[in-house]
């Protein structure tokens, strides 16, 4: 039973409203992308397979449902995080600048054992708006600040292309799977009255 | 509260117009966020703290203490007033009354353990609480959406103390009632015979049914009447019926619970017995704490769109000068927002009378919402442990009866020991939750403390001689006391009026009164919508899971 926890990975993704976190999501499990912009409505988590090293895993990735809007995400969100994905937009010096406070709201809420090592992801998106002329964080100042904080891997997005999506979750994924769970409370005998909602879903998005 | 300032400062919020403003995350609350939020209704979900859950969270040790201790300090207005801000606006300013007052809390452990592993406990500030298998919550969790977000575990044993015997296994079950070593022959064909005679006055396909004018009857009467001894009606009525009052005292017990009541509550304990296959007995509880119920229902609401602002206390009321209706709430950060209906967390009230003199402002209608509906009130205490109350088992329920501790206990007391594998308790460590109704805080305090002394013990300083062991399970050994703390909660019905209150927790193991009420609550807000209709569920009824599990068994 034992194993059957670690086929699913918790991966959450953090920033500010507006980086662009759901279309990120939409675009590496659904392959789509919508220029409408709403604050996030509907979006829960959406889930997706991946095959690493001859074993199937199920990434199970977790929106912020709008609550990040008032930094009002509570610890039952952050808990048993396997990922945690921080989200900036290229063009807005402000969501780089609360990088660092999403990374710290994280370890704090998720407190996890080894807060040295635990697998951050940073994703510069939205690189392809006007043609890169209007980013105010050049990708030196990002991944500086990447190395300061224990060389977490960085790659640079555009969720409306797809460009670099896949292979930034293909890293999120790897990282996840790498990361030791906290202690395994994840044991027989645990119960799911929803019959099963956190093992089996398919896409969360009810729009 | 005192909440260390945010690092950043809030936008402002927008819009500025909702269908309903919601003030506190209480599970209430929450509930009724994720319902309007399900019928489409545009909602703004405000709480004063940096947690969600209000009185239903769950705390670490350290945000424990100080929300007991320290006397909340939310930024409402030091003097009660009312003022006239514009010419059609009156501004009222809210009062906090905090819910829960004469904290004692005691801290036994010398060294560092507690300090040092503070965040590692989950503590419910509305314990003891958990769920009946096959009670209504778990209905409401499926149908709301709120289950995908939980995960529970059975709670190991149901125990129930009897004076002089300690703690003795709640004969629940046909199985039960086998293996039980403290019943007698006698005793255990006395309650098959009662069991069976429920299972067929349930089983419609049975004749054999209890008589009509039985039902009306007192259950303690009807218990007399079918010759059970004390010691098992007092086993029926509070272990498995869970009864506050002693029902054979007339003086303190205002309501005798009738038959029919009370094969309706057995017949919930007895179906919620092996409903979940990996569940031992008739409880649920859920890991990390019951505040994972109302996060569950607010998250539901966020997927809906219902906007969610913590740490950003209401300040004042916004009513129209002319009618005296409700417009709108003042924030802490100043900005006015406007909504059709405003529910308040039960610890606001408004100043009686008011200060100022408004002219022509009917204020007769705030005078009515200064009037809360207290209902008595609960004591909570809770202990935290080394080890259990019962060797070998990790979680257990126990119900106190009345009389049971002292001749003058007229109420039961409930207590849950949660154990570190629900993720509320570093390794090593159990929690144990006692609660009780009482007319008075010394009293009540009183009960549970003899209740805590019936089963734990106190380190004694400098002396390794304990106090003598009230148990006579010698091979038990009492555990020792590490934290403790004891404490009084008001009990306040939710009310419907121009402006709604939702209810404080209330003195039961489970949920269903409190859920009733917010359901109740939510009808009368919304007489036209349906309380989370099916269509808002996003799950697949069909049960896939590879654990075995299913709902309908």
């Amino acid at each position: 039973m034992a194993s059957r926890r670690r086929m699913l990975l918790k991966v959450i993704i953090l920033g500010d409203s507006g980086v662009g976190k759901t279309s990120l999501m939409n675009q590496y499990v659904n392959r789509k992308f919508s220029n409408q912009y709403k604050a996030t409505i509907g979006a829960d988590f959406l889930t997706k397979e991946v095959q690493f090293e001859d074993r199937l895993f199920t990434l199970q990735i977790w929106d912020t449902a709008g609550q990040e809007r008032f930094q009002s995400l509570g610890v039952a969100f952050y808990r048993g995080a396997d990922c945690c994905v921080l989200v900036y937009d290229v063009n807005v010096m402000k969501s780089f600048d609360n990088l660092n406070h999403w990374r710290e709201e994280f370890l704090i809420q998720a407190s996890p054992s080894d807060p040295e090592n635990f697998p951050f992801v940073v994703l510069g998106n939205k690189i392809d708006v006007d043609g890169g002329n209007s980013r105010v964080i050049s990708e030196k100042k990002a991944k500086a600040w990447c190395a300061s904080k224990g060389n977490i891997p960085y790659f640079e997005t555009s969720a409306k292309e797809g460009f670099n999506v896949e292979a930034a979750f293909q890293c999120i994924a790897k990282n996840a799977l790498k990361n030791e769970p906290e202690e395994e409370m994840y044991l027989p005998d645990t119960i799911d009255v929803g019959g099963g909602g956190r093992q089996q879903r398919s896409t969360g998005c009810e729009c | 509260m005192t909440e260390p300032q945010d690092p950043f400062s809030y936008p402002p919020i927008d819009p500025v117009n909702f269908d309903l403003i919601i003030v506190g995350t209480a599970l209430s609350e929450s509930v009724i966020a994720a319902a309007a939020s399900a019928v489409g209704k545009t909602i703004l979900h405000l709480d004063p703290n940096s947690f969600y859950g209000s009185h239903f969270a769950s705390l670490s040790l350290h945000d424990l203490t100080s929300y007991l201790t320290s006397p909340h300090s939310l930024p409402s207005a030091a003097t009660a007033a009312a003022s006239s801000d514009s010419d059609d606006i009156v501004v009222v300013d809210l009062v906090h009354q905090p819910l829960c007052t004469d904290a004692e809390t005691a801290t036994y452990d010398e060294s560092a353990f507690l300090s040092e592993n503070s965040r590692k406990f989950n503590i419910d500030l509305g314990g003891p609480r958990a769920l009946f298998c096959a009670d209504k919550t778990i209905d409401l969790l499926m149908k709301s959406g709120a289950a995908q977000y939980l995960e529970f575990k059975g709670i190991d044993e149901s125990f129930v103390y009897e004076a002089n015997a300690g703690l003795a296994n709640v004969p629940d079950s046909r199985g039960a009632i086998f293996r039980d070593k403290k019943l007698s022959l006698k005793e255990k064909n006395q309650l098959m015979r009662f069991f069976k005679l429920v299972q067929q006055h349930l089983d419609d396909t049975q004749e054999e049914k209890i008589p009509k004018e039985d039902l009306e009857i007192p259950f303690v009467s009807f218990l007399e009447k079918m010759k059970l001894p004390p010691k098992i009606k007092s086993i029926l009525l509070y272990a498995i019926a869970m009864l506050d009052y002693d029902q054979d005292n007339n003086e303190v017990c205002e309501e005798l619970l009738k038959t029919k009541d009370g094969i309706d509550c057995l017949a919930q304990y007895s179906s919620s017995v092996g409903r979940f296959p990996n569940a031992p007995g008739a409880l649920l509880y859920p890991i990390y704490g019951e505040g994972e119920l109302p996060q569950a229902f607010c998250r539901r609401a966020a997927v809906k769109g219902c906007i969610y602002v913590l740490r950003m206390p209401v300040v004042s009321l916004l009513m129209d000068k002319v009618t005296g209706s409700y417009k709108g709430v003042r924030l802490a950060s100043g900005q006015d927002l406007y909504s059709h209906q405003l529910i308040l967390d039960p610890s606001f009230t408004i100043p009686s009378p008011l200060s100022l003199s408004l002219g022509d402002f009917p204020s007769e209608r705030l005078q009515m919402l200064s009037q809360r509906d207290i209902k008595g009130m609960v004591a909570r205490g809770i202990c935290i442990t080394r080890s259990s109350i019962k060797p070998d088992v990790s979680s257990c329920s126990v119900v106190y009866p009345p009389r049971s501790l002292y001749p003058e206990q007229v109420t039961s007391i409930k207590a849950l020991q949660i154990g570190s594998n629900l993720a509320v308790c570093p390794a090593g460590t159990f929690i144990l939750y006692l609660s009780t109704l009482c007319n008075d805080a010394d009293e009540g305090k009183k009960l549970l403390k003899a209740a805590m002394n019936a089963l734990l013990t106190l380190p004694v300083s400098g002396n390794s001689e304990s106090i003598p062991s009230v148990q006579s399970d010698s091979e038990d050994i009492k555990p020792i006391v590490l934290w403790s703390a004891f404490y009084i909660q008001k009990l306040i019905m939710s009310k419907f009026e121009f402006i709604s209150s939702t209810p404080t927790p209330d003195g039961n193991l489970n949920y269903n009164a409190l859920l009733d009420a917010t359901e109740k609550l939510f009808n009368q807000m919304y007489p036209n919508e349906e309380f989370f209709p099916k269509a808002t569920s996003p799950e697949d009824p069909t049960d896939e899971d590879d654990n075995g599990l299913t709902l309908d068994s």
